[in-house]
């Protein structure tokens, strides 16, 4: 679903950044809309991952220039926003050594909110996940799949406008990447943004809204992808139904 | 000269007879130590984050002064506090020489070293993920530091237990700095030097028995706190 009416929340301005002599973003620009789906590819070592970063507020980039609600900020004025706003989940997502219900409640403590307040939202964010029954599980015991679900409930729990999932299903099962995928399109429903990175213009039963492609250093929009190309089990069903 | 056998028996027999003055040199002892590592542990571990997740010019030849200290003799930290401390020293002023608080600034000099070392290693080995992840959670970066001290907390308690057990069995640096004045000063590893020098083995015998249990202790409380770590993980 594209919020195309809807005006950009945050606008990224002549990004550039560089390690050492390689440039590794240059002069970037993008906007984000509530409610955003974004895909964005990029091969390995493309700049995916540090794109993220900056948008987090995690990276300081060379140049920027940001537009938040109109008003012009550089990197100093807007990075404490950025991370109040947006949720960086990382490749594999990092679990503190406690428990299930402790590592969601982590960003809610640092709201300041009640216990009673905390224990709601974590409830919520429990169910969202449909991990209920392992509240009380350290993360360390997780699988996979539910150490992903249970870092996007956590990210989830912060309300943030933008949440920025670097390549969330790239050592998931199939069933994990359906769940993953379901939760992803959740958010989308709930008008919180998405940035999903990935190497394949595949991304299953996902709704995008735009799809854009990072190739040395510089952007560009590639057209939506609806239809995706046969799996060999498709190939293989589609004989042998014939 | 008494045989070991005896001495030892006599030994035990004023540990746990409670002898007053045996137990005036164990509670010095503890009370100086620990209210060292006290005062050096928050600059240690501090000095240790910074060392593990800044980077800086002279970073690495910071770490290696660091590593270099290890390896320095109690004797020498004392002699070096004691001209410093000394009437005609710089620091005579202060008035410190031949008192608990210049044990302790000594004991200070000998576990900072090590409790920087000991603690840069674990938080060098810390998933620099739990940082960023604090931090984009909202955590201030106070807070974020706090969670990367709690994910590393059985490195770091290793770190403590380490350098307690430094400090604890130090003589030279005590020696010197604090005089061994019998019911101020004098703490386990100096009485076990006077006492063997007279000739009265027991006494020195019996603070050694503590030292060693003190030691079994530790190592027992470390093994079981670090292997909680492991069925964690």
């Amino acid at each position: 679903m594209t919020l195309d009416n809807n005006r950009p929340w945050l606008k990224l301005q002549k990004l550039t950044f560089n390690r050492g002599e390689r440039i590794i973003l240059n002069n970037l620009s993008l906007d984000f809309r509530a409610g955003e789906l974004t895909l964005l590819t990029g091969q390995n070592g493309s700049g995916k991952t540090t794109l993220l970063r900056i948008l987090a507020g995690l990276l300081k980039p060379r140049q920027v220039g940001f537009e938040i609600a109109g008003n012009q900020r550089n990197w100093r004025q807007s990075y404490r926003y950025l991370r109040e706003q947006i949720c960086y989940l990382h490749q594999h997502p990092y679990l503190f050594d406690c428990s299930v219900y402790d590592n969601i409640a982590y960003g809610l403590k640092r709201k300041k909110l009640g216990r009673q307040a905390i224990g709601a939202k974590v409830a919520e964010a429990l169910e969202l996940i449909s991990l209920e029954h392992l509240a009380k599980r350290n993360c360390h015991e997780l699988s996979g799949g539910e150490k992903q679900r249970v870092a996007i409930a956590r990210a989830w729990a912060l309300s943030p406008r933008l949440m920025l999932l670097d390549e969330p299903v790239s050592n998931l099962d199939k069933r994990s990447r359906g769940i993953c995928y379901d939760l992803i399109n959740q958010l989308q429903q709930q008008q919180i943004g998405v940035v999903y990175t990935s190497h394949e213009p595949q991304t299953g039963k996902l709704n995008l809204s735009r799809h854009i492609h990072l190739y040395d250093g510089e952007l560009s929009t590639k057209p939506l992808q609806t239809t995706y190309p046969p799996t060999v089990i498709d190939l293989v069903k589609e004989r042998a139904g014939k | 000269m008494e045989s070991l056998s005896a001495a030892s028996y006599q030994a035990l027999y004023l540990l746990f007879t409670g002898d007053s003055s045996l137990w005036t040199i164990i509670g010095i002892s503890f009370s100086v130590s620990v209210r060292a590592l006290l005062y050096a542990a928050p600059f240690g571990i501090l000095t240790a984050f910074v060392l593990a997740y800044f980077r800086f010019p002279g970073r690495r030849l910071l770490v290696s002064i660091f590593n270099t200290a290890l390896s320095i003799p109690a004797v020498v930290v004392g002699l070096t506090l004691y001209i410093l401390l000394s009437k005609a020293g710089p620091l005579g002023a202060w008035r410190l020489l031949f008192t608990q608080d210049a044990m302790i600034l000594g004991q200070m000099c000998l576990c900072f070293p090590l409790l920087v070392a000991m603690a840069h290693s674990a938080l060098q080995a810390s998933d620099r993920r739990a940082w960023e992840t604090a931090l984009t959670l909202g955590a201030s970066p106070l807070r974020a530091l706090l969670t990367i001290l709690h994910e590393t907390r059985f490195g770091l308690i290793g770190a403590l237990v380490a350098s307690f057990g430094r400090i604890i069995a130090e003589v030279g640096s005590s020696m010197m700095l604090g005089g061994n004045i019998l019911n101020y000063t004098r703490n386990i590893p100096t009485a076990i030097a006077l006492e063997t020098s007279k000739g009265s083995f027991a006494e020195g015998i019996a603070l050694g028995m503590v030292l060693l249990f003190m030691a079994l202790f530790l190592n027992i409380l470390l093994g079981q706190v670090q292997g909680k770590g492991e069925v964690i993980q």
